[in-house]
């Protein structure tokens, strides 16, 4: 008798965690790949982060009555392995509608060929490799190439009127995907590149560069390199009294820019996705949240992560709360103009490549600023 | 491409960088002279030389003429110090088939290596892998206009600064006492011994010359820069060697022309082709110049020992 009186008890007590999981809100998880260790693990610590302010904003905000979404983090060590062990995991939780990550392209496809024929969305923060996106309609990202940068700051420069251009690129796989970005947007929209000149990594002398460029008398130099190049280059470009006016990639995007070529670099315009000092309302709730929880301003980095939760935390409020990896696939391919701080996103619903605005800005007074207009 | 004035403007620019290849390789071919051993880690005293200078300028921020005998005197310090450690250990023996070794000449060279990357990754951990600016003051970027060419005022001081170290050195190895021994240290370290000069003080005194002909070529095109870093030294380093190598080894004045020979055919070629190629035309050029003249351009014949 006894024995009956505690399995009835234990079926009771069962029966009822099952009554209220029914009464309370769905769980929908989204699994989230970074590396959280070895010498990546700064980079995931950022996703984790940012990730982790998000999604606290998302639940208080009751955008999705009917259900709570949680973040599972997994570490996937930057290591291809691990990744594809990760996908495993995730694609046999029920639970989990979506996934986030990887942090490097090569991890991020490795684990995104078992997505892809297992059929679970996957939107990687930082993925560039243009292969990426081309694994199946399942993978997105949010952050853009340079396939979409050079035409960007084509169309810029053309509507500010200067119609040829001189490009200057440093001479490895990056350098050449950003000639070939700029080259063909600026080409396709009428304008005339007057020269393309490629230097080797570590080269600090411009000189004979700009000399051969400038006699031609391009209505710009487009620079794709970084910033200890661009210093170099614009001081140089000084130096010879060459006014010719610098447009760049958003590698050149660091302090350490202005720091070290100073007056030289005023002026020097190049478009964004990211920026702390960005005056938009949303840029500036995320950086004193960011700086307040955590001690440092937040970089690039982890305004992919807050961005690409905020993307899949949108699709899925859109789906509704019986969300499934099909239908949070179809809403992230739909997704227009979504406001977030790296600009606003929308994917080609084909290509799933993302759109975005950036932010434009120029050298002033010593400090990058936004600029208004042309 | 005409012969116009922007074809000018490119062989002032070969010849400033020329100038820069030309400042490295003073220090460089002294050195292989006196042990015939090529000093690897004397891109390092370069670079220590850039830093020192940093370090003072930011700390003291005195006038430009004082910066220059401190960055000598640690030139000296680093050129003693690096003949301690590196080259000394290696001539305990002097017998003749010790000097005449060749194991014994490609460890020295090693150890040199050695010392050079020990140096650079110590400064990697103190200032890190990032350029490092320089306060604007002391910058030698004025453009200075020549009718219609532009020059750097840095390139004009360096062009200075080689022509005086060239003159300098001229003076010391055949006008003194000092230069006398260090010709002699060279032409057969045995035989000077056997006469009664003091080899060792002999090297010491080459390098503590070398390296301050080094850190201060290293302070100078920091300043020319604008920018310096730990890794500074390696590429006009190689130039430089391949400009000594060139020149025939052990002729300074050699090294020197052909630096500026290798610093406006890199620029001239800037016209013709990518300057991604430029390095090519570097190596071409070593390349014809030891099939054709195997002791260098401005070598002449000597016992390799």
């Amino acid at each position: 008798m006894r024995k009956h009186a505690v399995l009835g008890a234990v079926l009771g007590a069962m029966l009822a965690t099952i009554a209220t999981a029914q009464a309370a809100d769905r769980e929908i998880v989204i699994g989230y790949q970074a590396p959280l260790s070895g010498d990546r693990s700064q980079y995931g610590e950022m996703f984790r982060n940012a990730a982790q302010i998000k999604l606290e904003a998302f639940n208080a905000s009751g955008k999705l009555a009917g259900a709570k979404v949680a973040i599972t983090f997994e570490d996937s060590k930057d290591d291809p392995k691990e990744a594809r062990n990760i996908a495993h995991k995730f694609l046999d939780n029920s639970k989990v509608v979506g996934v986030i990550g990887d942090f490097s392209s090569t991890v991020s496809m490795a684990a995104g060929e078992i997505y892809a024929a297992e059929k679970m969305p996957q939107l990687s923060q930082t993925a560039s490799h243009p292969d990426f996106t081309k694994l199946s309609p399942w993978q997105f990202r949010n952050i853009t190439t340079q396939a979409f940068e050079g035409p960007y700051n084509a169309d810029w420069i053309l509507a500010a009127g200067k119609k040829t251009a001189a490009v200057i690129y440093i001479q490895n796989d990056w350098g050449i995907s950003a000639l070939d970005g700029f080259v063909g947007g600026f080409k396709a929209k009428g304008g005339t590149i007057t020269a393309t000149e490629a230097f080797n990594p570590g080269n600090r002398d411009f000189r004979s560069i700009l000399t051969k460029v400038a006699r031609q008398k391009p209505d710009v130099i487009y620079l794709a390199m970084f910033y200890e190049e661009g210093a170099a280059f614009a001081q140089q470009r000084e130096q010879l009294g060459i006014k010719i006016p610098l447009y760049g990639t958003s590698s050149l995007y660091s302090p350490k820019l202005i720091e070290l070529g100073r007056e030289s670099v005023e002026g020097l315009h190049l478009a964004t996705t990211f920026t702390p000092d960005n005056p938009d309302p949303a840029v500036q709730t995320f950086v004193k949240e960011y700086a307040a929880r955590f001690k440092s301003e937040p970089g690039m980095f982890a305004a992919q992560a807050y961005d690409a939760v905020g993307i899949m935390l949108d699709a899925i409020a859109k789906a509704g709360p019986s969300v499934t990896r099909e239908s949070l696939r179809d809403a992230l391919a739909a997704t227009t103009g979504y406001p977030g701080v790296t600009g606003a996103t929308s994917f080609d619903p084909v290509t799933r490549e993302p759109a975005k605005a950036l932010a434009r800005m120029t050298v002033k007074d010593g400090r990058f600023q936004v600029v208004t207009g042309p | 491409m005409v012969f116009d004035v922007f074809f000018l403007q490119q062989v002032i620019n070969g010849l400033s960088i020329g100038c820069v290849y030309a400042l490295m390789a003073i220090g460089f071919t002294l050195i292989f002279g006196v042990l015939n051993v090529v000093n690897f880690a004397h891109g390092e005293v370069y670079t220590i030389g850039a830093f020192v200078g940093l370090m003072v300028i930011t700390a003291l921020a005195p006038p430009l003429l004082a910066v220059v005998p401190l960055v000598l005197a640690v030139g000296a310090a680093s050129g003693v110090g690096l003949e301690r450690i590196a080259f000394r250990p290696f001539r305990r023996f002097t017998d003749e088939a010790s000097q005449k070794s060749r194991a014994m000449r490609e460890a020295t060279l090693l150890s040199s290596l050695a010392v050079s990357i020990v140096a650079r990754e110590i400064m990697m951990h103190i200032f890190g892998g990032d350029m490092q600016g320089i306060p604007s003051g002391y910058l030698l970027q004025q453009p200075v206009a020549i009718g219609p060419i532009m020059v750097a005022s840095g390139s004009l001081v360096i062009f200075a600064t080689s022509a005086v170290m060239l003159g300098a050195l001229q003076f010391l190895l055949y006008r003194t006492q000092t230069g006398l021994g260090i010709r002699a240290v060279s032409n057969n370290q045995l035989g000077a011994r056997y006469v009664g000069i003091n080899t060792d003080r002999t090297i010491v005194t080459t390098f503590a010359v070398g390296s301050m002909l080094g850190a201060t070529a290293g302070i100078l095109v920091g300043l020319y820069d604008g920018a310096i870093s730990p890794h500074m030294g390696f590429a006009p380093g190689v130039k430089a060697f391949v400009a000594m190598v060139m020149g025939g080894l052990s002729s300074i004045p050699g090294a020197v022309a052909c630096a500026l020979l290798l610093g406006v055919s890199e620029s001239i070629a800037t016209e013709f082709l990518s300057s991604g190629w430029k390095d090519l035309i570097t190596y071409s050029l070593l390349v014809i110049t030891l099939v054709f003249f195997p002791q260098g351009l401005f070598g002449h014949g000597r016992e390799r020992a």
